[in-house]
């Protein structure tokens, strides 16, 4: 009975209700649309660097990632691979050489990291054999050559046609070769694209006299939220000379961003709550004001406190509830579409390329982040209704019945 | 058998710094089965007395029992469990919850003592039949007159039979034609069930009724018929 009472009182001022509610759908949807479309940039901008070069875990000679020079091989490979072989977690994982050089067309030069590759074992492990946009992937053909889009647009150079790779040697001499453009790949990222250039391991081993020599593990591990555990692991495993680096160490500004992104939701949650605070407070006060003589009859005719209370904190409870149960449909309705096709920023790609995100940036849904505000707010509603329910509690029957 | 008993009751109002003495002495006894009606002039304490009886307000000095419990002991937690259990009001308007019918206005009575939903409506719509006015069940205030609301309002008050009811001007706001009906009501409850009534009133027709009329001029008794 008491429900029903509270939820007629709430139709009794129905524009003050619905004005309420409304402010509460709105904020809900303003909380889940920014943390949704904030985490999809973040998130698309971390799977893209993930999945172009950084990987989960990478493992070097000490060094080698700040400094990559030619003599910073990793000592001894048979150690690390029965490591990784022995670790559990782990999906895939390849072996490479990466050198920095000088690609050399007829018509142009420009510096890019040379990576020598097994393309099959690369295939699982970076991204490069999907984003090939003209001509194929690296074959079993010694002198293939995968560059980025932009870089054959420097170099002006298509399919086909002959470039000249240079790098140090380990002994300071420098070693060249020539290789046959076979694909070419288009990233997320304009930068990117200029600078990788991938061919076979052997070839570029020989060329810069380091058979056998490999430089670089990448690691993908069946979760990437276990990364730096197993990084830890593996870590545990190998000689103090090697240095393995988690996602989380190497992208130290998206890790930042992502974590900011988090205060900022709680910020902006905190926000939407002391609006809704203020929402509540207000407009249940006015509704016990209102109803003075209707409370102080109540109270005459013998409802305790306890019940009083819990009328006027239920209509909040309502209130809260229905706001963000409309809140999250609404959001759900409106962020579905997006969720499954992505929005197209193409408009600004170019910008949002050399960021490092798509065009195209699908919002993050999170069910916790939905049932998190569907217990939360409501809870926060009663707690304002609280003050106007404590208002209500301390009117005198005698004078509130005859108030007018 | 008396029911309420007060032994010199004065009540002396100190809301706005200049002290009001509202009641300056009132001993009475009430029988039950009474019908009284505490008349007088504007101002004379017949509110401030019917606050006491019906245990809405403290007095500043003396005792009053109702149903030999001594009202000026208790918490207001208790007041509002005593007043539940033993006491009705009715009010001279405005005594039903706007957002509930007829029907859901007198169980609601019956809700705060706790009573099933089922037992409260049979009960509910058997008193309203008894006392004539259940075609009102579904309607709510504001689609009732004056007249019927007041009728609904003394059926809450007296459906968790209480030893008393209090009413303050219930016809004041009434016609004398729907004050008649409602006091007829009132006088039937009154000889059918023995409930006690008390009422303020300056209705001649409301004293006129009265098996005990108490004057009050100046917060004392002046005269008992
Ligand atoms: N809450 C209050 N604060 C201060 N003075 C009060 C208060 N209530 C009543 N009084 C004063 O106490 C006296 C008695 O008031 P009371 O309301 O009991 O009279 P009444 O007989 O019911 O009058 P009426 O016929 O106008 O209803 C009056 O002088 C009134 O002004
Ligand atoms: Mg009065």
């Amino acid at each position: 009975m008491l429900l029903t009472l509270a939820w007629r009182n709430i139709w009794r001022n129905k524009r003050r209700s619905l004005i309420v509610m409304i402010s509460i759908v709105v904020g809900v949807m303003m909380v889940f649309f920014t943390n949704g479309f904030m985490n999809g940039m973040l998130f698309q901008m971390l799977k893209n660097q993930i999945s172009s070069s950084v990987s989960h875990i990478l493992i070097h000679k000490k060094g080698f990632n700040d400094n990559k020079v030619i003599q910073s091989y990793i000592p001894d490979p048979e150690l690390v691979e029965g490591a990784i072989k022995e670790q559990t977690g782990i999906k895939n994982y390849s072996k490479k050489l990466i050198s920095f050089g000088l690609l050399s067309s007829a018509s142009n030069s420009s510096g890019v990291f040379l990576n020598g590759v097994n393309p099959i074992e690369e295939k699982d492990v970076t991204k490069i054999k999907e984003s090939i946009i003209e001509g194929t992937y690296l074959t079993e053909n010694k002198r293939d050559l995968v560059i980025g889009k932009k870089l054959a647009e420097k170099l002006e150079v298509g399919i086909g046609d002959k470039v000249v790779a240079m790098a140090n040697t380990p002994d300071g001499s420098i070693g060249s070769e020539m290789f046959r453009i076979v694909g070419i790949y288009k990233t997320f990222s304009s930068e990117f694209d200029k600078i990788y250039i991938y061919a076979n391991k052997q070839i570029t081993q020989e060329m810069l006299e380091v058979e056998n020599k490999e430089y670089e593990f990448s690691i993908i591990c069946e979760d990437y939220q276990q990364a730096d555990i197993i990084k830890e692991q593996i870590k545990n495993q190998l000689p103090d000379e090697y240095e393995v680096l988690s996602y989380v160490d190497l992208l130290p500004m998206i890790i930042f961003q992502i974590d900011m992104s988090k205060q900022w939701m709680w910020i902006l949650n905190i926000i939407v709550g002391v609006a809704l605070i203020f929402g509540i407070i207000n407009t249940m006060l006015m509704s016990v004001y209102e109803r003075i003589q209707e409370i102080g009859v109540l109270m005459s005719i013998g409802m305790k406190n306890g019940k009083i209370i819990s009328m006027i904190t239920l209509e909040a409870f309502i209130l809260g509830v229905t706001g963000t149960i409309g809140g999250i449909i609404f959001s759900l309705l409106v962020m579905w579409p997006f969720y499954n096709s992505g929005i197209n920023l193409a408009v600004f790609s170019d910008g949002l390329n050399s960021f490092g995100i798509g065009a195209v940036i699908y919002p993050v849904l999170n069910i916790n982040d939905f049932a998190a505000t569907l217990i939360i707010l409501p809870i926060v509603s009663v707690l304002a209704a609280l003050y106007p329910a404590y208002k209500a509690i301390k009117l005198e029957p005698i004078y509130a019945v005859r108030y007018v | 058998m008396q029911i309420i008993r007060t032994e010199k009751l004065e009540k002396i109002y100190n809301d706005n710094g200049v002290p009001v003495h509202a009641l300056k002495g009132i001993d009475l006894e009430i029988a039950k089965g009474d019908f009284m009606v505490i008349a007088g002039p504007s101002g004379s304490g017949k509110t401030t007395l019917l606050n006491l009886m019906g245990a809405l307000d403290k007095p500043t000095e003396g005792n009053i029992f109702i149903e030999n419990e001594d009202i000026s002991t208790k918490s207001k937690k208790e007041l509002s469990e005593f007043r539940l259990k033993n006491l009705g009001f009715v009010f001279q308007a405005y005594n039903l919850i706007p957002v509930l019918t007829a029907l859901e206005n007198i169980e609601f009575s019956m809700m705060l003592l706790g009573i099933n939903e089922e037992e409260r409506q049979d009960k509910a719509l058997a008193l309203m039949k008894e006392l004539e006015i259940d075609e009102l069940a579904n309607k709510r205030p504001n689609e009732m007159s004056g007249g019927q609301q007041q009728r609904v309002a003394v059926t809450r008050a007296i459906v968790n039979n209480p030893s008393v009811v209090l009413a303050d001007e219930p016809t004041a706001n009434l016609d004398s034609e729907t004050g008649a009906k409602l006091l007829d009501l009132m006088q039937k409850m009154n000889k059918e069930k023995n409930i006690t009534f008390i009422f303020s009133s300056h209705d001649s027709q409301v004293i006129e009724r009265a098996k005990r009329l108490l004057i009050l001029k100046d917060g004392k008794i002046v005269e008992e018929k």
